[in-house]
């Protein structure tokens, strides 16, 4: 996969991802949710920093999630983000969603290989 | 989708807060330094994951896009750069703005008359439904039509009244009144501001009640609502304030605001006269109808046409005898009209001049617009060093394009804003003038929203037209012409083309001015047969005094020579208009041809009316206080009349009779033609009789000379009678400009349009050519150095000029000799291919534009060329 196909495939599903680390593993700071990312996708993700801050401040702006300065475990500034109220709720109409798109993937995925 | 308003809502903001505080880049450089320490720690290439994580530069760039709006942000910026831009020239930003507001004020100011006049529809219940009937009809037929047409849900009648006057306490005051049918508010759907409005039983029952609006209401009583149920009195009948019509209701004939109106049923107490309400002959109401949903206008009119002809061929059986007469009353129509905009009063008589005033002012808007252009596009020649080199640091071309659309909105939509305040002013100014002294003409120029998206489109309009053609220019060229900086003369060639369309455009403006000027000069000085100076002409109110007829006459004019600075004092029944009795006469030794027309116009006049006048008596006499009742008739006519029956020769001694009346009178005096009061039209032959001698007393004005006298008027009436009252005293000057009105007014405001676009013009070639000479001076030094002498630097500069201001006269005039004919049942006495206005124009604009450039091109000769060439 070029990087251009895996950054297409990100656009639409980077906030769900970023919601998804939060609600899972709580405040973070935007490397530790790219590095997270890529672990879980054993680096078939990787995000650039191009990418993975607009839409951070984006779910910020559209108060999604929440933004602030704090201290790291080796005393550096760094932005932590959490994931808000309204983060968990649209969460959770998006998984439902997803797994809806994914039953009916799945289903005509199953369809294509009997034919 | 509320998520993506609130990212909106915030990117707005941001945009706004315009901050940048840096947080963005350490949060990215944060990053980065978190991954080389991973990929350290992981032994992995520190290389390879700094380029895995992207550019902070880059990545700053894109989040700075999420943070806020870009275009946005560099639309704000570019207006900025704008404002800049201006207060680093204020001389250039302030002829640019005036001249732009100059511009678009002229537009929205006719465009709000227009707006008033023709195209405004009335706050009441769905206008479009509204329909006028286009004749006055009478009381009989408004009914007959009320029960018999079945296109209109309802239908009402009203008589405007014109200024009466009422009586509060004690006082008489003057008001503009209105009666109305019992249904006028129900069909309107007015409701009352305050108590209550007429409705429809009162036809049928009359009461003593009356409305008033709610600017009187205002302006008369300061909103007191205790008015309701005051009484006043009217021609001494009392009348009871039932309510308050709404602020924004104005009545139905735009430009009259009536203040009180009474109910149509109450017509028979107060107006004088009988048969208001049975006489089928007496045409006094104007009506109007909605139309039922569904039907057209179309239908209407072709079932009023149907009913119509019944009524008029029922009329035409009482002229059996006179087929001429018979065929001209079959031969009348009810034509319907849309009336949501009101009756049209003020729409036939200025809508074709504020059409042609449009035009004008938009040719104004046009001038300015290349005049900026001009301007900007030097401005642009200057800055293309600037635009070059951002062109070749990558700025796209769509940006420096949009950035000089943002500078060409600041100026458009500041002198929009101005443009918008002087309609406002000077739209009332114009009221004023075309009410001239009249009844005032009430229209409601408020800026509506029509008006103000109008001023606002004609802005962007103007904004294009100006700032792109130096916009495009000033990019077009690529970087290489432009970082070798420019030729000699560049933009010359869109600087040419647009000062040929200028001086094209002015001069079709001056020669329309021209025409308009000299026909009003013509309407000044054409021979009118009377002396207009010094002239007072008097209305009386006589039906309460105690003295009546003939005797009252002479006793008014009695008391009126006696005044101090009355020279002298006459009366005629309607003065100085053909608009009486048309009689027919016999002649002595005169035998009419078969067909020939034997009407003559007649008139009643009283002694020294000439004299009055100053209208000189060719041949004879005029009437003396020896023609009385008993002495033997005595006519005076005019010369056409002289021309028509004697050919010339004198008709002094001759006799003429009424044809029916075989009593003979002597013709003894032949005074020169009177032109009526519109000084314009054909003088018909008129026959003038002695007033002592009518058989019945003739009504009519009274007619003074002597300088400063209006105000002696009223203490020479309460000398005859305490109860005579002068209802209208206007000097005849008044009445005579009134009457002329159409023609001053297109005179006065092309004029005004004229000179204003000659001024716009020559700023416009002065700044050009001076400009040009600035750019020029290099050459110019390098010229004179070489041993050109000033007069040829001078004449290089003019020769240049020459060729675009000659062609824009060339185009002026043979477009104008193509428009001007669109006026020409405007003009008198001028024809639309008038030569003097054609040469005037063009020699005008040719002198003027030639001073414009001289004045820089001398400025650039005076220069010493060591000076210039150390400029540079």
């Amino acid at each position: 996969m070029s990087n251009e196909q895996k950054a297409s495939v990100l656009q639409g599903t980077l906030d769900l991802m970023v919601l998804l680390t939060l609600a899972t593993l709580g405040p973070m700071h935007g490397y530790a949710i790219s590095a997270r990312i890529e672990q879980v996708s054993k680096g078939a993700i990787q995000l650039k920093m191009g990418t993975l801050y607009p839409g951070l401040l984006r779910l910020a702006q559209r108060g999604l999630i929440s933004a602030q300065w704090d201290r790291t475990e080796t005393h550096r500034r760094a932005r932590y983000y959490s994931i808000t109220a309204a983060g968990r709720r649209q969460l959770k109409t998006e998984k439902m969603e997803w797994a809806r798109m994914t039953a009916i993937m799945e289903a005509l995925a199953l369809e294509g290989d009997a034919g | 989708m509320k998520f993506r308003l609130v990212e909106w809502w915030r990117r707005w903001w941001e945009t706004f807060r315009h901050r940048d505080d840096g947080e963005a880049e350490e949060e990215l450089r944060f990053h980065l330094e978190m991954a080389e320490e991973d990929a350290l720690r992981r032994g992995e290439d520190v290389r390879e994951a700094r380029l895995r994580a992207g550019g902070v530069a880059q990545a700053a760039e894109e989040v700075r896009d999420q943070r806020t709006i870009r275009w946005l942000g560099d639309f704000l910026r570019d207006i900025r750069h704008g404002i800049r831009l201006l207060r680093r020239s204020p001389v250039f930003s302030a002829a640019a703005i005036v001249s732009l507001a100059l511009g678009i004020g002229a537009n929205t100011a006719i465009f709000s008359l227009i707006d008033a006049v023709m195209l405004r529809m009335m706050p009441v219940h769905e206008p479009e439904q509204l329909v006028q009937f286009r004749r006055d009809v009478s009381y009989p037929l408004f009914r007959q039509f009320g029960q018999e047409l079945r296109c209109f849900t309802d239908m009402f009648a009203q008589s405007s009244m014109g200024r009466r006057d009422v009586v509060f306490d004690g006082e008489p005051e003057a008001v503009s009144a209105e009666l109305v049918s019992g249904n006028y508010y129900s069909m309107l759907g007015v409701v009352p501001y305050v108590g209550l409005v007429f409705y429809p039983e009162m036809d049928m029952k009359p009461a003593p009640v009356a409305v008033i609006s709610y600017a009187y209401w205002q302006r008369r009583f300061g909103s007191d609502p205790g008015v309701i149920g005051r009484s006043f009195r009217w021609n001494g009948r009392g009348f009871m304030f039932i309510g308050v019509t709404p602020p924004e209701f104005h009545g139905v004939i735009p430009g009259k605001a009536p203040e009180v109106t009474l109910p149509l049923s109450m017509a028979g107490e107060i107006l004088d006269g009988s048969g208001w309400f049975t006489s089928d002959s007496r045409f006094w109401l104007q009506v109007m109808g909605r139309l039922r949903a569904g039907h057209t206008i179309e239908r209407a009119q072709a079932e009023v046409t149907t009913n119509y002809s019944r009524v008029i061929r029922a009329e035409a059986e009482h002229y059996k005898s006179n087929e001429f007469r018979r065929q001209h009353i079959l031969a009348q129509q009810m034509l319907l009209e849309a009336a949501g905009n009101g009756f049209d009063v003020l729409r036939s008589r200025f809508s074709e001049p504020l059409q042609l005033l449009m035009g004008t002012v938009a040719l104004i808007l046009l001038i300015a617009c290349a005049n900026l252009a001009n301007l900007l596009l030097g401005r642009a020649t200057t800055r293309r060093r600037e635009i070059a080199v951002r062109l070749a640091m990558g700025a796209g071309r769509g940006r420096i394009l949009r950035q000089m659309l943002a500078e060409g909105m600041l100026l458009a939509s500041i002198a929009g804003v101005l443009g918008v305040l002087l309609a406002w002013w000077s739209a009332n100014a114009l009221v004023v003038m075309m009410s001239n002294g009249g009844e005032p003409i009430a229209l409601n120029l408020r800026p509506d929203l029509r008006v103000l998206v109008f001023a606002a489109v004609i802005s962007v309009v103007a904004c294009l037209l100006f700032s792109l053609a130096p916009a495009i220019q000033a990019t077009g060229k690529g970087i290489q012409p432009g970082l070798a900086e420019a030729r000699l003369g560049a933009g010359w060639r869109w600087g040419r083309g647009l000062i040929a369309a200028q001086v094209a455009i002015s001069a079709v403006l001056l020669i329309g001015a021209g025409l308009f000027g000299r026909t009003l000069l013509r309407l000044y000085t054409v021979e009118a047969g009377f002396q207009r100076e010094d002239v007072v002409l008097i209305s009386v109110k006589t039906d309460r005094s105690g003295l009546q007829g003939h005797a009252l006459r002479e006793r008014i004019l009695e008391s009126l020579r006696s005044m101090p600075g009355v020279l002298s004092a006459s009366f005629e029944m309607s003065p100085l208009s053909y608009k009486g009795w048309e009689i027919s006469v016999n002649v002595e030794g005169y035998t009419y041809g078969p067909n020939e027309d034997d009407l003559v116009h007649v008139s009643y006049i009283a002694e020294d009316y000439f004299q009055t006048l100053r209208t000189p008596v060719i041949v004879g006499r005029e009437f003396n206080g020896r023609d009385t009742a008993t002495s033997p008739m005595a006519v005076v006519v005019n010369e056409a009349f002289a021309r028509r029956y004697f050919h010339g020769q004198s008709p002094v001694g001759k006799w003429v009779n009424f044809k029916g009346d075989p009593e003979r009178m002597e013709i003894v005096g032949l005074a020169k033609d009177i032109r009526s009061r519109s000084l314009r039209g054909d003088i018909p032959a008129a026959l003038y009789v002695a007033a002592a001698q009518a058989s019945r007393p003739p009504s009519g004005v009274y007619i003074l000379r002597g300088a400063g006298i209006a105000g002696i008027v009223d203490s020479a009436l309460k000398r005859v009678d305490a109860k005579l009252r002068a209802t209208d005293v206007r000097t005849l000057d008044e009445s005579l400009s009134r009457s002329i009105l159409q023609q001053r007014m297109l005179g006065t405001l092309s004029g005004l349009f004229g000179v204003l676009s000659l001024v716009l013009v020559s700023v416009g070639v002065y700044g050009v050519m001076a400009f040009q000479v600035a750019r020029r001076q290099k050459e110019i030094g390098v010229r004179m150095a070489l041993g050109a002498r000033p007069i040829q630097v001078i004449g290089m500069v003019l020769r240049e000029t020459a060729v675009p201001v000659g062609a824009g006269v060339g185009i002026g005039l043979v477009s104008a000799s193509g428009l001007t004919r669109v006026a020409e049942n405007m003009l008198y006495g001028v024809s639309p291919t008038d030569p003097v206005s054609f040469a005037g124009a063009g020699g005008l604009l040719l002198v003027l534009t030639f001073v414009a450039a001289y004045l820089p091109s001398r400025r650039a000769a005076r220069l010493s060329p060591v000076e210039t060439l150390r400029c540079e």
